[in-house]
């Protein structure tokens, strides 16, 4: 038995270390490209560069005449920010509403999201810009949170597996106590999904912080540009510099990562308190 | 242990109870409609031209100002601009505006826009219109029966305890409709429309009913590419998912055993991998593969022929890298979700199973794929669909391609990227509109018959 | 970054106007009145004029010398200009009408004419430019535009773009005056013929399995299309007016192909995507390379690629030397025979793809007045010649042109000649990218496939290819019309 034992943990770690491997590895050419001394891709021996610098990553944040990645990122930070905390906001809501209650219109809503989401979204595009145009919004940092928060919504299902999970036998106890569904929700509900708002939070920051698309569309002016579009509109013979920009747009989710990851995991987890 | 799935408890069924009141409500709203006449008092009736009348005079001042000031405020949209943007819908501009000679024309397409924002106006007014004319009703009969009428403070209360689903839901769905549903619908009527090529503002763009689709089906060209590439889509949008899905749950059962140290060491790895935005990987993983690529560096360094992974003949090799680089892009955030539902499984169910003799894979089998299955249906789903309509994967990996036997498309384009090519790239929206209608529907029909059948749609209970 | 190498093709190479320029010009009095309204002579007062310049004259510093010079000459009038702060590719058409595009606008003329066909740019009363008699009629009618049979010019010509050929001096034999220049004119033969770079790289790659003689991404239509006009290629009817004919396959093309594919032969798999495209910069520099196509305006690029590889030297001198090294000069001619293997009896010239580029002014400016005065100042003798001197670009300016001298008279002469053909101003033109680039990667694959494997055998398999290619592209015209 021990000696079976012993060749399951051999076995796990070795695959842990494959795919550690397979997940590291293209991140850690990429952060090695960033300090790249000659900044030219095309100049590295296999898969790494031959001699290392810092140089890229001083010139990313002090030459910004052409490329201004310090106001980018923070540009990004605050689009990021203020779409995770409205979007978060409005999904756990829908979430918890489609969930929770029982209305007239309420499968015809779960049906029409879903088809919904099947829409080629860059079709919309074109009326989402001309939208944005008739309501003064383009060139508006809190244009796109507007529209980063008001599509989160759509994406409520795996909130909504969230909170059908939480026995509906607390909300019963508390409404014979008198509560009403609002305290119900803010006091009960709300504390015992700390994990999927946590989720929410994360994802729901990470899609501004990497599309290109919208804020390229709705951002004309070079030093309103998010990280993402700044970095496509690099020069083609800036791949160092394109390298860092990349290194340094994910170290702000990875900290977040960590700094949530056990409420996260755990949180979920909570979700199945038996009834 | 089978039985998890199938219990169908005491889950909620809102079937019978809005049946009831269906069969119910026709019966008394033909009572209603011709009593109302009769029993309607002359301020209800007033209430027709001035809406709110009613409330005042029945001394339910707050929503006398807000009706009438709801009155105030469409009258004054419809004065602004609501009748010319509803007329504009259907002329879609007459004036052709000339920048040269600064005439000042109509540009037809925020026209239609704007008709269509016009219209969401009018329905929510009339919304409003028929929930004025029914309180009042309502509050003349009670006022009648002496009953008292809820205060503001009541009311407003009702909006956070029994109502509080409408007060939850009123800004996900304006916002939704808003940038969501206007688009598409405004995208829908594009396909009936001429716009595209030579016609964009400030041409004038004109209705032209069902051309675009009788195009589609007179010429030839559409069909076959059609077919095959939906084809392809079809099997990449299930491979993938099928892929990504698996390798996600897997990842996460193999962090989550017993004799792993560390997990959050080890899990950072594929969250590393999630932290970077998908097109910068995308744009790595073309160029490690591309002919002067580090691989290929490699290859020849070590006396090989450069291998063409991706290019025009590789046809098998770009399918299957295009599907190993979504998974390596996909499979953290199944990873990260699959952990935290897992670990939720009751584990007497193994326990029990494990007295009755069952080895690790029945256990997989019987337990932990159902349960998983049903928590995580929603993800599959949503995963199905954006692989489904992924774009950028192949466009970044092996876009510029035009393939012999495919019509501006190439042999791993997916719909979403020919689309692109006929829309995007040559401008010709209105056709894009209409073939992006066409895949829309089967889409969305495959894709809705598949979730109503689901189990976390029918038995949403199932796991309290 | 391949977004962005689309977009840059197809920005920098959807060329238009008719080929054929030069010699019948329109008579410029006819065109003198036809110009906007807009123009009144009245200069407005206390306006900010947002300019949309190219990234490499921001980049270069050239831009900032131009407006500052620009704000000092016009501060007392209360006119100012500033950058516009855009991607350089911004649409105009997209932007403008709503109020967020840029006054004055500096594009290659394909763009500016499609604007111009939308009315988004305004007719410029072109008289009053000063170098007026100095541009050449052919660069004038890239930019002029019919409409109810009035001609109406809508921009003003800077500068010629048009593919040229970059190579290292350092690294021609040493012996090339006894061995490589057979006519003895002191041009090496390899840059002088097709068939002469040919054999060098063949020599050259023999001597170092490391180095390469010249190398180019043959799947570039914009660069490769040249090698199918010189022999007798087109890409539209009717002078390129007339979509409804695709000439790329007409006359004796198939040899342009066939050449295309014997050069790939001689450079390594990187030709078939567009790996050569983004590293010719830092190989030419490391001197992997020998030679290569790129325009007129990535000179400074290359200039400084060399530079990083003079490590000993202090700037001034790395740049001294560098730029001695460096020759831009145009294309090689081609045998007519169409073989680079034999040798060649009759030389022809190479044609290519090229354009004009230069500024205009946008119709929704609110100081349209003013932004003429900008474009006046900015294409004044004084300014181009320095434009031509900080990024080595070739000026349409004849008088700028021949005191700058070397390539850039040498460019101009091409436009002269017919040599650089300007893409056609018909919007069907963006049908022909993705189809020419599919067969031209065929091409250059057909080099590395196993003789068993090879689809181009002889001339009738090319001319099947450029058949199938043309297929696709009037097919997409007629389909999407």
């Amino acid at each position: 038995m021990s000696k079976r034992n012993k060749l399951d943990v051999a076995v796990t770690y070795t695959l842990l270390i494959i795919v550690a491997f397979i997940f590291f590895f293209p991140c850690l050419w990429l952060i090695l490209a960033s300090f790249s001394k000659s900044g030219s891709i095309y100049s590295f021996k296999g898969f790494f560069p031959k001699s290392y610098s810092l140089q890229t990553f001083i010139n990313l944040f002090t030459d910004t005449r052409m490329y201004n990645y310090p106001r980018w990122f923070l540009n990004t930070l605050f689009v990021a920010t203020g779409s995770c905390l409205l979007g978060t906001f409005l999904t756990i809501l829908t979430a918890y509403t489609m969930s929770r209650f029982d209305f007239k219109g309420r499968k015809t809503i779960m049906k029409s999201t879903m088809v919904l989401g099947m829409f080629p979204s860059f079709m919309g595009m074109i009326a989402v810009y001309l939208l944005m145009t008739q309501f003064g919004l383009i060139n508006q940092l809190w244009g796109l949170i507007f529209i980063y928060a008001a599509g989160a919504p759509m994406g409520y299902l795996t909130q909504k597996g969230f909170f059908d999970t939480i026995p509906k036998s607390i909300d019963e106890a508390a409404k014979i106590d008198g509560a009403t569904n609002f305290q119900i929700f803010t006091r009960i509900n709300l504390p015992l999904s700390k994990p999927i708002i946590v989720y929410t939070a994360l994802t729901s920051f990470t899609w501004p912080w990497s599309d290109f698309i919208l804020p390229k569309l709705l951002l004309k002016e070079k030093n309103l540009y998010t990280v993402a579009v700044g970095l496509m509109s690099l020069d083609e013979t800036q791949f160092a510099r394109f390298a860092a920009g990349s290194v340094f747009i994910a170290l702000p989710i990875v900290i977040l990562y960590f700094c949530l990851v056990k409420n996260m995991v755990e949180g979920i987890s909570e979700g199945a308190i038996k009834g | 242990m089978d039985n998890i799935v199938r219990k169908k408890g005491h889950f909620l069924n809102p079937d019978n109870k809005t049946k009831k009141i269906d069969k119910l409500n026709p019966q008394e709203n033909a009572k209603g409609l011709k009593g109302f006449w009769k029993k309607s008092s002359i301020y209800v009736k007033l209430s027709f031209l001035l809406m709110g009348i009613a409330h005042l005079k029945y001394k339910c001042f707050y929503k006398a100002i807000c009706y009438f000031a709801i009155e105030v405020a469409m009258i004054a949209y419809m004065a602004n601009r609501g009748i010319d943007d509803v007329i504009g819908f259907f002329t879609l501009g007459t004036v052709k505006a000339d920048a040269w000679t600064r005439v000042e024309g109509d540009d037809s397409i925020i026209m239609l826009l704007m008709g269509i924002f016009s219209f969401i106006v009018v329905a929510l007014f009339a919304y409003f219109y028929v929930q004025c004319i029914k309180s009042s009703y309502k509050l003349q009969l009670n006022v009648e029966k002496g009953i008292k009428s809820k205060t503001f403070k009541e009311d407003l209360m009702e909006y956070l305890d029994k109502k509080f689903y409408k007060s939850a839901l009123s800004l996900p769905i304006v916002g939704v409709c808003i940038f969501n549903v206007l688009p598409i619908i405004f995208m829908i009527l594009i396909a009936f429309t001429n716009y595209g090529g030579t016609i964009v503002p400030p041409e004038l763009v004109d209705w032209v009913g069902l051309k675009n689709f009788q195009k589609l089906l007179v010429l030839s060209k559409f069909g076959p590419t059609f077919i095959k590439i939906l084809r392809w889509n079809l099997l990449w949008a299930i491979l993938s998912t099928a892929l990504n899905y698996f390798v996600g749950i897997g990842l996460a059962m193999l962090l989550n055993k017993k004799c792993v140290k560390g997990k959050a060491f080890w899990r950072a790895f594929p969250v590393l991998a999630y932290a970077i935005p998908g097109f910068i990987t995308l744009l790595a993983f073309k160029f490690m593969f591309s002919y002067g690529g580090p691989i290929n560096q490699i290859i020849i360094a070590h006396g090989g022929k450069a291998i063409g992974f991706l290019d025009l003949d590789a046809r098998t090799s770009s399918r299957l890298i295009g599907l190993c680089v979504n998974c390596w892009i996909s499979v953290p955030s199944i990873m990260l979700l699959a952990t935290g539902h897992l670990s939720n499984i009751d584990k007497t169910f193994y326990e029990a199973a494990k007295i009755d003799g069952a080895g690790k894979f029945a256990c997989f089998r019987k337990i932990t794929m159902p349960y998983m299955l049903f928590v995580t249906m929603p993800v599959l789903l949503s995963q199905f669909v954006g692989n489904f309509n992924n774009f950028g994967i192949f466009y970044f990996l092996r876009g510029g391609l035009y393939k012999k036997g495919y019509f501006l498309a190439s042999d791993t384009d997916l719909l979403i990227n020919w689309l692109y090519n006929l829309s995007i790239d040559n401008n010709y929206y209105c056709i894009g509109a209409a073939i992006s209608l066409i895949i829309f529907l089967i889409t969305s029909a495959i894709s809705l018959f598949i979730y109503v059948k689901s189990p976390s749609y029918r038995e949403e209970d199932t796991f309290q | 970054m391949k977004k962005r190498l689309v977009a840059i093709m197809l920005v920098s190479s959807m060329m238009l106007s008719m080929a054929g320029c030069a010699k019948n010009g329109a008579n410029a009095d006819e065109v003198k009145k036809n110009e906007s309204a807009a123009f009144d002579g009245k200069l407005e007062k206390n306006v900010t004029i947002h300019v949309l310049e190219n990234d490499t004259a921001i980049e270069k510093g050239y831009f900032k010398d131009l407006i500052d010079a620009f704000n000092k000459k016009y501060k007392s009038k209360g006119i100012k200009a500033v950058d516009a702060n855009m991607d350089q590719y911004s649409d105009l058409a997209k932007d403008g009408p709503y109020g967020y595009g840029p006054d004055v606008i500096y594009q290659a003329n394909d763009v500016i004419m499609k604007y111009a066909q939308g009315k988004h740019v305004l007719p410029l009363p072109i008289d009053k430019i000063e170098g007026h008699d100095k541009i050449p009629n052919c660069a004038w009618k890239a930019y002029e535009t019919k409409v109810d049979g009035k001609t109406y010019t809508c921009g003003v010509p800077v500068n010629v773009q048009a593919p040229v050929l970059y190579y290292r001096k350092d690294l021609l034999p040493e012996d090339w005056k006894e061995k490589w220049d057979k006519n003895k004119d002191n041009i090496p033969d390899m840059v002088e013929t097709w068939k002469g770079m040919y054999d060098f790289s063949i020599q050259r790659h023999a001597e170092d399995a490391s180095k390469y003689g010249y190398m180019k991404s043959i799947n570039d239509m914009y660069f490769s299309s040249g090698f199918l006009f010189s022999y007798g290629g087109y890409i539209f009817g009717k002078n390129n007016t007339d979509p409804t004919k695709v000439g790329l396959n007409a006359k004796e093309s198939v040899k342009g192909a066939k050449v295309l594919n014997q050069l790939a032969s001689v450079m390594n798999e990187d030709c078939i995507d567009d790996t050569i495209t983004t590293n010719a910069y830092s190989k030419l520099g490391d001197g992997t390379y020998f030679a290569t196509m790129s325009t007129p305006d990535m000179y400074s690029t290359f200039l400084s690629e060399i530079e990083k590889n003079y490590t000993g030297l202090d700037k001034k001198e790395a740049e001294e030397k560098a730029k001695e090294n460096l020759v831009m000069t145009t294309l090689p001619t081609l045998p007519e025979s169409g073989d680079l293997t034999a040798d060649s009896k009759k030389e022809i010239p190479t044609k290519s793809m090229g354009g004009v580029n230069g500024y205009a002014i946008s119709s929704y400016s609110k100081a349209p007045n003013a932004s003429l005065l900008f474009v006046e100042f900015a294409t004044k003798y004084k300014m181009i010649k320095k434009r031509a001197e900080m990024l080595g670009i070739a000026p349409a300016r004849k008088d700028v042109a021949s005191d700058v001298g070397g390539t850039s008279q040498q460019i101009y002469t091409n436009l002269d000649k017919n040599n650089i053909v300007l893409m056609p101003s018909v919007t069907a033109v963006s049908q022909i990218w993705t189809p020419g680039q599919t067969f031209f990667t065929d091409i250059a694959k057909d080099a590395f496939r196993t003789d068993a494997d090879k689809k181009y055998k002889n001339l009738d398999d090319y001319s099947s290819g450029l058949d199938e290619m043309c297929k696709q592209i009037s097919e997409a015209i007629k389909t999407l019309k």
